[in-house]
Order: structure tokens, then sequence, then C-alpha cells
């Protein structure tokens, strides 16, 4: 890898990051470039070879699919495995099973870096504060570029350093990497996923019946070839008769005055 | 639905673009343990506050120090709160009876529905079917289409969410805060159905990505018995991967472990079990 394809490399790692806010903020950075999905895609664009890119890319992204970060805590940092688990491998000669195996233990070692950036970017309200306190709105603007500055170093220098000085050492473990090991970062790559849907179900699970809902959905798809989306019809449907059901079911309880309320509600 | 009269509005149309690109922009931009949103709250707020109170007002200094505190949502979803909390300040500025602790309340209220909801409807369903759809087209042939349909597709509809969203909050103002909390019925149903449509969604991807089977065969003599071929698909397919989900969604809600105890222990389980050579 040259040092330019590096330097590209640790560019659009910074874009993907968690706290970057130049291409639509978390929309088109972390929940776009930041996927590794669409990271495959530019990886292979920068070193010149987009179908293992992209290939490599949807295999990272297998482990990672829906993973959320309430309240900022984090199972895996995404960005390092996308962003240095996939150039290491592509540039080692490596194709999607390799980018799996450097992205599972590096999604480990960046959640060091995630936290850390989490912690010292607490500096810059404490900066702000005083512009608030005088009324200087300039302050406040320039405390959150500012903000943007130690994100930018960490996650661009990292991805960049890593990738450049990382491409022999890549090298040498994949090439020396035995089956076993192989097998162990794959077998564990794919039970770690396990965590981004608890997380999610702590989050989303409103009374504790509501799990027979998940388990609907993991057997809907699990035993039958119904794709997700077909998965998302059914759901809204059976939400929608829940709802429903439950709604008629209070009527004779409810005054008609409520229920014309509730219809006005409806029309706006 | 317009309950205000356009002609007494403090702030033009343009304002409310402008704070709605630079919150589309900047929403997570200052993410940090202490505060969270909070700073770049205020930097998406600091433009209409000294419009509707003045540079050197006094007023305008709590403005922005009310807006600096502790705030955290799902910042795509909830785009609907900094709508509704501009065109309070604007009824407050108009010297209409609303308190700064209404405002504040009003914002720390809403942010946790939000953050709940925005996170198993957008990352957790609408995130995950769009990747499902894009890695079917892609993961064998690594057809650039792939990336390329999520990232069109998730962009356009999520940036127009945002924009509807925030301009929705602005219009209704107060009255969208006060429809969220009186119609409790209605808003009841709503928030039921997302998130049972969320966790059947969920339940489906995670069947998907979420794998787990035994390579060890129990032989004896000429008989050769495969634990997941004869034993665990025939109970069920995926049942082992189901069963780590719901012990691991049981020892963070239940047993409250943090995600890094949880990593430590599912890689320390996986070197045991490809050691002994069970998976």
């Amino acid at each position: 890898m040259t040092f330019f394809q590096a330097l590209l490399i640790g560019l659009f790692a910074y874009l993907g990051s968690k706290r970057t806010p130049w291409f639509f903020g978390v929309t088109g950075g972390w929940n776009m470039i930041g996927r590794p999905l669409v990271a495959g895609l530019i990886i292979g664009l920068i070193l010149g070879d987009v179908p293992n890119g992209v290939i490599a890319g949807a295999m990272v992204q297998a482990l990672f699919i829906g993973q959320i970060t309430p309240g900022g805590a984090m199972p895996a940092d995404v960005n390092w495995a996308a962003y240095i688990g996939i150039p290491l491998a592509l540039a080692a000669g490596g194709t999607g099973e390799q980018a799996v195996a450097l992205s599972v233990p590096l999604s480990m070692l960046g959640l060091g870096l995630f936290n850390f950036i989490m912690t010292i970017n607490a500096y810059f309200p404490h900066m702000a504060d005083k512009s608030a306190e005088k009324g200087d709105g300039a302050g406040i603007h320039r405390a959150t570029y500012l903000a943007a500055v130690p994100s930018f170093i960490l996650r661009a220098g990292s991805a960049m350093l890593i990738c450049y000085l990382g491409t022999p050492v890549a090298e040498m473990l994949i090439n020396s990497m035995p089956e076993i090991v192989l097998h162990f970062f794959e077998v564990a790559g794919k039970m770690l996923p396990a965590i981004g849907f608890a997380m999610l179900l702590k989050q989303s699970l409103a009374k504790q019946w509501m799990l027979v809902l998940f388990l609907l959905g993991w057997v809907m798809i699990g035993a039958t070839s119904m794709s997700v989306t077909a998965l998302a019809v059914f759901a809204t449907a059976v939400a929608i008769v829940f709802v429903m059901a439950q709604g008629e079911a209070r009527v004779p309880a409810t005054a008609p005055v409520e229920s014309v309320e509730e219809d006005d509600c409806y029309e706006e | 639905m317009k309950n205000r009269n356009q002609n007494d509005s403090l702030l033009t149309k343009k304002d409310i673009d402008k704070a709605a690109w630079s919150y589309i922009f900047f929403a997570q931009a200052t993410q940090n343990f202490e505060r969270m949103m909070g700073l770049a709250f205020c930097h998406v707020l600091e433009p209409v506050l000294k419009k509707l109170y003045g540079a050197d007002s006094d007023e305008y200094k709590k403005a922005l120090q009310r807006h600096m505190q502790f705030y955290n949502t799902e910042p795509q979803l909830g785009a609907l709160i900094p709508g509704i909390t501009i065109a309070m300040e604007e009824a407050r500025a108009k010297g209409e009876n609303i308190s700064e602790e209404l405002i504040v309340n009003t914002k720390n209220a809403l942010m946790g529905p939000f953050a709940g909801i925005g996170d198993s409807m957008l990352i957790g369903t609408y995130s995950p079917i769009l990747l499902s759809i894009a890695m079917s087209l892609c993961i064998h042939d690594g057809n650039p289409i792939g990336p390329l349909f999520f990232c069109a597709v998730w962009l356009t509809t999520v940036v127009g969410l945002q924009w509807f969203l925030f301009h929705k909050g602005y219009n209704m103002g107060i009255g969208a805060a006060n429809l969220f909390f009186t119609n409790k019925g209605l808003v009841d149903k709503i928030t039921t159905g997302l998130t049972m449509m969320g966790l059947i969604v969920i339940g489906g991807v995670a069947a998907t990505t979420v794998k787990a089977s035994v390579i060890f065969k129990y032989v004896n003599g000429d008989m050769t018995l495969s634990l997941q071929e004869q034993i665990f698909d025939k109970i069920m397919p995926g049942i082992l991967p189901l069963l780590l989900t719901l012990a691991v969604w049981y020892m963070m809600d239940k047993k409250k472990w943090s995600a890094t105890k949880i990593v430590l222990g599912i890689v320390v389980f996986a070197a045991v079990m490809v050691f002994l050579g069970i998976m």
C-alpha cells in the first residue's frame, strides 16, 4: 500500500466515524460511509480492487448489522474493523475471510480509542459554557468545530498509520496464521453480533411478553426462506392487527368523546 | 396543520431551514460522555436564539446555557425535538407564558422515547433491511451496485425524514409535545405498534446474522453422530445462535453485564470451544 493510498483510507475512516459532521452528519457519515459495506467499496476503489473490496465489506458488515450505541456504549468499534481490517486484508492478498479475521480483534482494540475520544471531548462543552455565560455565540460555534479536531487526528491518523505500517505485519499474520486461529476468529466473529441484538432487545422490550415477537421473527427467517423485506411486511401486518384489536376491545369502556378526539389526531 | 399565524412569526422560513441543515450536519458532532449531544444542540439553536432575544440580552445568555445541558437521543428520528424547541423559544420570546423549565423539561421528556424508537426503528430495523438487500446484491460477485443502492436509498430517505420531522416539530410547536403527552392512548398505540414491528424484524435480521454451529461428531465404532445435523438442526434450525442471543440478552438486561464483559466472555468461550474441537 502506498502512502497516498493509506492517507486516503485514513481520511475516509475519519469521514465514517461517529462525530463527523461533514457529509450529512451522522446519517451520511457514521451510518453510511462508516458501514463496512460502503467502506468495502471505497477501499476497493482506493486499492484498485473493487470486487474483492465489496465482498470483504459485505462479509465484515454481516458482523455488525443492527448494532446500536445507546448512551455511547459500544460493543465493538466498527470503524477500525472496516477501515483497518478490510484494507489490510486486501493489501496482504487476502479476501473476505481474512478481512473478518482481522476485523474481529481490531473492533475490540478500537473500543479503547472510541472511549478515549468520548472522554477527552468532554472538554469542549466546558469551553463553550464560558462562551454561553458571556453570550458569545461565536465561541459556541468555535467549540463545536474544535470538537472535530481530536476525532480527526485520532481517527484519520490511527487508520492511516496502521494501514501504512501494518501491511507487512498483516501479510505475515495472514500467511502464517494457523488454520485453527483463522477458524477461531470466524467462530467468534459470528457469535459477537449477538451482543448488538441483545442491546437492541434490552432497549426495545417495553414489556417482557414482547420477547415472543423477537422469537417469532427469528423462526420466520430461520425456518423459511423468507427475505427480510417480506418479514418487514408481515411484521407491519401483525403490529397493525394487534393495535386495531386492542383499540376495538376498549371501545365499550371509553366515552364517545374520546374516540372523536382520536379521529382528529389521525387526520393530522 | 397550522396552529400559528405566519404573520406574527419572529423567525422566517429561511431561519428554520438553516437550523434544520445545521441540525442534520452537526447533531452528533460533539458527542462526549459528559453531555452527549448537549453542545451540538446549542450550536444548532444559537442563531435562532440570537435573533429571538437579541445578542446582548440576559435572555439570550440564559437560553444558551439551558441548551448546553446534557442531551441525548437518537439524532435522526429525534429531529422533531429541536423543531419543537425552536417553536417554544419563539413563543417565549413573543411573551407567551412558557417557562425555561417547560422548555428544558419538554426536551428531556421527549429524548428518551425518541432514543428508544429511533434506535429500534432506524438502526435496528430500517438500516438492516437496506443492508440485507444490498448485501444480497454483492456478497458473491462484489458488484458495487450493493453499496451504491444502500447509500442512495439510506441517504435520501433519512435526510428527507429529518428535514420533514424538524419542520413538523417547528410548525406544531408545543402542540406536538402536548399531542405526545395528552393523547397517551394514541401515542401508546403507535409506540406499541412500532416496537412490535421492530422486534419481529430484529429477530429475523438476528437469525441471518448470528451463527453458531457445532462441528463435533460423536464416533463410536462405525456409528457417527453429527450433533449439529442430527440433533440441533432436527430440534430447530438455528437453535444454538438463538439460545446464545437470549443468553447474552439475559446477562446484559438482568445481570447488568457490560458489553465489554460480554465481548470477552464470547471470545473466551469461542477460544475454548475451538480449542476442544467442538465448534
